[in-house]
């Protein structure tokens, strides 16, 4: 027999740790109406600052400036990381543990680090100019090894005979790729660009080192707001946008995986 | 098309397929004639379904030729094959309707539209799936996953059909009607099929020939009776279930009849078959079934009639096996018996009873090696 205490002490571990996830994300929410625009003191109920978020078009730059990074770095990273999992995975070649290994270990390297070496390489080595490029491929430096990471995962769960009908059924290599491979690899796919689009939008770190001037993303603004602004609250309200639109764009996908599983 | 007759329809020439460490396929030679359903047989690891794979495509050969109508194939891209292959596994695309999977092969040699439409149509008839064409492969029962995958490569119509045991995974009493239908299906569309399998009993059932398969060579091949009745040698008798194997020579021959002393020193009587001569002949084999047990009763000397005691009794539904130590003997040795359960009541023999058991001549078969 279960002990009440057991459950008891159960149920407080639980919400415990629920209100530690979420705890600062409702305050956050909560002050974001706060007609205060400094600290922690409730004075009234507003949504001024959702309008001059609106209007402030230094925040509305940095944020199209991010959600495009994250989506080219998103469709590269994906591509690519797709592809190399799949070659990493189905043909054996001399190197093959060394490549897959040295491919999935920078995930390890701390982001400073990793910032610190991408900034010298292209100041210092290959002279790119700071600015979208720079932004863009290290952003793909970064996430693609978690695409292939993604990937390689999937893979294993794969029935690799169905390559091998389509094959046989007279379709060549590119039209199995096309037909039965990627729709094989979809939610693989899929689950890379979820992890790899909020990566690339959230990143700090190393956009803070390859940015140049005149591509401040959304993070960089937010910190300096943090620094030097006047009206702290704002950074609230947009956090607030940013939370509850891709958790609202998961719900809906969640619900139509739902729908439609035909995947084993 | 006279010419088409004459040729087989498959025809492999010393074929030898090698992996790391293993030949899996070693000098292998067969025919399979047009129509008819030929069973490779062999227990796994013997190389039956390497020999497939080469077949359709998927490995390449590293010596011999593979024939289709007389015409090598060993170049030929397994997707511009005229032979299809129902996987182990069935390997249905899960992204696809039933629909789908069926115009997959269709599509891809781009038949028209409208005509796809039909041959889809009708296999779905064919295979009794009216109804079932918008549903996924998953949502199907078994039985029915079976039928999309072969209707998905009959619906090209290929001058051979590959089978990689796709009744393996199916319970007992599906694989039965399975078996059924796939001999009806074999005999309507009249392609030739080349079933790959290690259950003697699905072999046995469908094919007209069977080749039995051992570490990557062919031991016998030859129709299911002949493979039953008089297996060769004694790995083709082990694998048919004739489980009582008495190892010996001939001491005597003479008259249709062959004397054999085995090596426990039974003297067996056996039908001397013309081909071979007294030196290749290295033992007999005994089916179960064939083997007559008495209570032990008067001492009239019959050939092939030997005391026992029965050790062990195992009832199996449709018969009794019996397992019987002959008495007074240099070496051990024991018989497996069957008896049908209708025509011997449960309570007549019992174990530790004494009996006498009995064989016709030509209830044995020599083996050869």
């Amino acid at each position: 027999m279960k002990s009440l205490r057991t459950d008891r002490l159960l149920l407080v571990l639980v919400v415990g740790g629920y209100l530690l996830l979420w705890g600062p994300i409702i305050v956050l929410g909560i002050f974001s109406f706060n007609s205060s625009a400094f600290g922690v003191k409730w004075e009234s109920l507003t949504a001024k600052w959702y309008v001059e978020l609106f209007q402030t078009s230094a925040i509305m730059d940095s944020v199209v400036r991010s959600l495009l990074i994250a989506s080219v770095t998103t469709m590269v990273a994906t591509g690519i990381g797709t592809i190399a999992g799949y070659g990493l995975f189905k043909y054996k070649f001399a190197g093959r543990r060394f490549l897959r290994l040295s491919i999935l270990l920078p995930i390890t390297v701390p982001y400073v680090i990793m910032a610190g070496a991408l900034l010298v390489y292209f100041t210092q080595i290959i002279h790119v100019p700071l600015g979208y490029p720079t932004i863009i491929i290290a952003h793909i430096s970064f996430s693609a090894p978690l695409a292939v990471f993604v990937t390689l995962g999937r893979m294993q769960r794969i029935d690799w005979s169905l390559e091998e009908a389509s094959i046989d059924l007279g379709a060549d290599r590119l039209t199995t790729w096309r037909k039965v491979t990627i729709p094989l690899l979809l939610p693989a796919i899929f689950a890379s660009a979820v992890l790899i689009f909020p990566w690339s939008f959230n990143d700090f770190t190393i956009t803070y080192f390859v940015a140049g001037v005149g591509t401040t993303t959304l993070p960089l603004y937010l910190y300096s707001m943090l620094q030097y602004s006047l009206k702290p609250v704002l950074i609230n309200a947009i956090s607030l946008i940013f939370i509850i639109t891709p958790t609202i764009g998961i719900l809906v996908l969640s619900y139509f995986q739902r729908e439609k599983q035909f995947t084993r | 098309m006279q010419e088409q007759a004459r040729l087989p329809c498959v025809e492999i020439r010393n074929l030898v397929k090698k992996f790391p460490g293993v030949i899996a396929v070693n000098h292998i030679n067969l025919k399979v004639k047009h129509g008819e359903v030929f069973s490779l047989l062999g227990p796994s690891g013997c190389g039956k379904t390497t020999t497939l794979r080469i077949l359709a495509g998927l490995e390449t050969a590293d010596e011999g030729e593979v024939l289709i109508e007389g015409e090598v194939i060993n170049d030929v891209p397994p997707y511009r094959r005229d032979c299809n292959l129902v996987f182990q596994n069935l390997a249905l695309f899960p992204h696809m309707t039933v629909e789908e999977n069926l115009a997959y092969g269709l599509e891809r040699k781009r038949v028209p539209k409208s005509e796809i439409r039909k041959r889809v149509g009708e296999m779905l008839e064919f295979m009794q799936l009216n109804g079932m064409e918008s549903r996924y492969t998953v949502q199907l029962s078994g039985g029915q996953q079976q039928r999309v995958a072969l209707g998905r490569s009959l619906v090209l119509k290929p001058k051979l059909l590959l089978l990689d045991e796709p009744l393996a995974a199916l319970d007992r009493k599906l694989r039965k009607d399975m078996q059924v239908e796939l001999k009806r299906i074999q005999k309507e569309v009249g392609i030739t099929f080349f079933y790959v399998t290690h259950d003697q009993k699905v072999a046995l059932a469908i094919s007209d020939t069977i080749a039995v398969m051992r570490e990557g060579k062919l031991e016998q091949v030859a129709s299911p009776e002949e493979i039953y009745d008089t297996p060769r040698t004694r790995f083709v008798a082990d694998f048919m279930g004739a489980t009582n194997i008495f190892p010996g020579k001939v001491i005597a021959r003479g008259g249709g009849e062959i004397q054999l002393e085995t090596e426990s020193g039974l003297k067996i009587v056996a039908l001397a078959d013309k081909a071979s001569n007294n030196k290749t002949i290295t033992g007999v084999c005994v089916h179960p079934e064939r083997i007559n047990v008495l209570p032990t009763g008067p001492d009239v000397e019959t050939e092939n009639q030997f005391n026992g005691r029965i050790v062990g009794m195992i009832y199996q539904g449709d018969f009794v096996e019996l397992k019987i130590h002959l008495l007074s003997r240099k070496k051990d040795v024991s018989v497996t018996a069957h008896l049908d359960a209708r025509l011997s009541r449960k309570d007549s023999f019992a174990v530790g009873q004494e009996v006498t058991i009995q064989w016709d001549r030509d209830g044995s078969s020599t083996l050869h090696g």
